[in-house]
């Protein structure tokens, strides 16, 4: 069974959080401060980190950069601020995920299963991925789509493959320029814009509707595999 | 006829500032000269000085100008030796003149200040209306129907399963309608900065999409062609979609199609939306963009009427145009966005 700290202050959201963890088969343990959740996390060993931003004892923001120095555990950012800014700073200090109240059970459920498979997709990266009906060959630098080849220019290709990579985790568009263009490309956004949508034609059954590469407005980009929550 | 005649008063009235300032003035003039063997001539000076005071607090550069230019001729020509004439024998009364436009200069920039905090009193003020309006009418849904299923322990199951999804509908309106008045704070006032970056209207055309349920979605057909990145505010073309689609969708006859189309034009981005309705007749199309404007008869429809109002602000803030009209029995809305820069990529 799966455990999540869950980390909020509120109390009606905390059994909130609590209640939907129960009833979907996941063990939990909770925190209503920084100090008591990092507390929990050293004896508990949870695999998922649901940490709300605004904590009585500081910052959610300073925990996650924490967290990040001696652990590589899935956190997802659950927030009230309708602040893009916000959210991309806990991205960028190292959260994987995000949320923003309120909330439906179904979409933080989709959120937990996504980044708690994302941890099983880490573990092993083999040569060959799968995604839906894309694979890719990491050796050999082949992808199928529906097992037709498929002919990407070299920054479509290294795209794609940083997006497979860190699927169903969302990406901030600072992270995918630096990963993918380099250091110094972080503000070109209409690099990123042009590809996306360029990749999304030759990926996507309708480039305006697409399933893969979703975009999280004002943030970034999520890449999603496994579309069974759709 | 009648219009235009109103049209020329509220013209006229525009500028009654200006008028009240000369009509002062002119008062003034005539005090001053009556009583000018009792009046020394710097208390003649100190009265001259209140029209400029005056019509400087309303805050308009030119009329500041225009007033105090009036007030130091009429000054010097009526009071400062040699009289009759506008030479002036000591050069020290040239400083006041000057101060008499430091003074207007500096209550005019005040006033400037003072009607920037009106005017955003006054949009707080539109705001709370609507929040007190709007949001009540989900949160009494959501607020009575559990109130009901808290105190009825032996309700029927069908009946609290569809409380419950009134409660669930109604959660869902509040959160739209919240996200709607945040973004509506920042577009409302004209010297908003727009966060410009290039988009890509496909993109956004997507994201908004997805703010509507898959039913919905199969009654919007979808004519995007492939244009070049534009540069404008991506959260802000977002919502002007959105609203656009959002109408359509509210005001489109039953089980009819909405034709959304985004086409490149040689120096602008033309979005067309159509749907048709029942109720072509009744409306007035160049109303339809005002604030609160709904129309009437379709009270049952969820609305507050700021959604058109959001998409006329955003795309005047982008130097474009936005028109209505009756079109095949149903209604066309038209946005024209110029291009300003072309993506240069390398």
């Amino acid at each position: 069974m799966k455990k999540i700290l869950i980390v909020e202050d509120d109390r009606s959201v905390q059994k909130l959080l609590e209640i939907a963890c129960k009833e979907n088969g996941f063990e939990f343990v909770s925190s209503e401060t920084k100090k008591g959740a990092m507390m929990l996390f050293l004896s508990h060993n949870p695999d998922l980190i649901l940490v709300d931003l605004g904590l009585p004892d500081g910052d959610g923001k300073e925990f996650i950069a924490q967290l990040r120095e001696i652990s590589k555990v899935p956190i997802v950012v659950v927030t009230a601020r309708h602040d893009e800014s916000e959210i991309v700073a806990s991205l960028d200090s190292g959260a994987d995920d995000y949320i923003t109240k309120p909330f439906s059970v179904n979409e933080l459920l989709a959120r937990l299963r996504a980044n708690l498979r994302r941890e099983r997709l880490d573990e092993k990266i083999d040569e060959t991925i799968v995604c839906g009906a894309l694979e890719m060959h990491l050796v050999s630098r082949d992808i199928f789509l529906d097992a037709i080849p498929l002919k990407l220019t070299p920054i479509e290709y290294e795209l794609l493959k940083y997006f497979i990579l860190h699927a169903n985790k969302t990406l901030t568009h600072k992270q995918i320029l630096k990963e993918v263009w380099g250091v110094g490309y972080q503000n070109e956004m209409q690099y990123l814009r042009t590809y996306v949508n360029t990749l999304r034609k030759k990926i996507e059954i309708c480039s305006t509707r697409p399933r893969y590469i979703k975009t999280e407005s004002g943030i970034g980009y999520r890449f999603c595999c496994n579309q069974e929550n759709e | 006829m009648g219009s235009k005649v109103k049209r020329l008063r509220e013209y006229f009235f525009s500028f009654r500032y200006l008028w009240n300032s000369l009509g002062i003035l002119a008062a003034i003039s005539v005090v001053s000269h009556v009583f000018r063997d009792s009046l020394d001539i710097i208390n003649i000076a100190l009265i001259h000085i209140i029209p400029v005071v005056i019509v400087s607090m309303h805050g308009e550069t030119k009329a500041t100008v225009l007033i105090t230019l009036l007030s130091v001729i009429c000054l010097n020509f009526l009071y400062i030796p040699p009289l009759y004439s506008f030479s002036v024998s000591n050069e020290l009364y040239l400083w006041s003149f000057a101060i008499f436009g430091v003074v207007g200069f500096i209550i005019t920039l005040q006033s400037r200040n003072l009607h920037a905090q009106k005017r955003q009193n006054i949009l707080r003020e539109s705001l709370l209306h609507i929040i007190s309006h709007d949001l009540r009418t989900p949160l009494a849904t959501i607020h009575g129907s559990i109130n009901l299923i808290l105190t009825h322990e032996h309700l029927e199951k069908e009946k609290v399963e569809s409380l419950l999804e009134d409660i669930d509908y109604a959660s869902l309106r509040m959160k739209r309608l919240i996200t709607n008045l945040f973004d509506a704070t920042r577009v409302s006032g004209e010297e908003i900065d727009l966060k410009h970056e290039w988009c890509d209207f496909e993109d956004i055309v997507g994201v908004a999409l997805e703010e509507f349920s898959k039913k919905q979605n199969e009654f919007i057909a979808l004519h995007v062609d492939t244009i070049s990145l534009y540069w404008g505010d991506n959260m802000m073309l977002t919502r002007l979609v959105v609203n656009l689609v959002d109408n359509a969708l509210k005001y489109s006859t039953p089980n009819t199609t909405i034709d959304f189309s985004i086409r490149e034009e040689r120096e602008r981005v033309v979005i067309k939306i159509f749907n048709y309705s029942d109720y072509v007749e009744g409306i007035k199309m160049q109303n339809i963009f005002d604030k609160f404007y709904r129309l009437e008869d379709v009270n049952d429809i969820s609305g507050s009427g700021i959604g058109l109002a959001m998409c006329k602000n955003i795309v005047t803030l982008h130097g474009g145009t936005i028109g209505a009209r009756a079109h095949k029995g149903g209604i066309e809305i038209e946005v024209g966005l110029p291009i300003i820069k072309k993506v240069g990529l390398v």
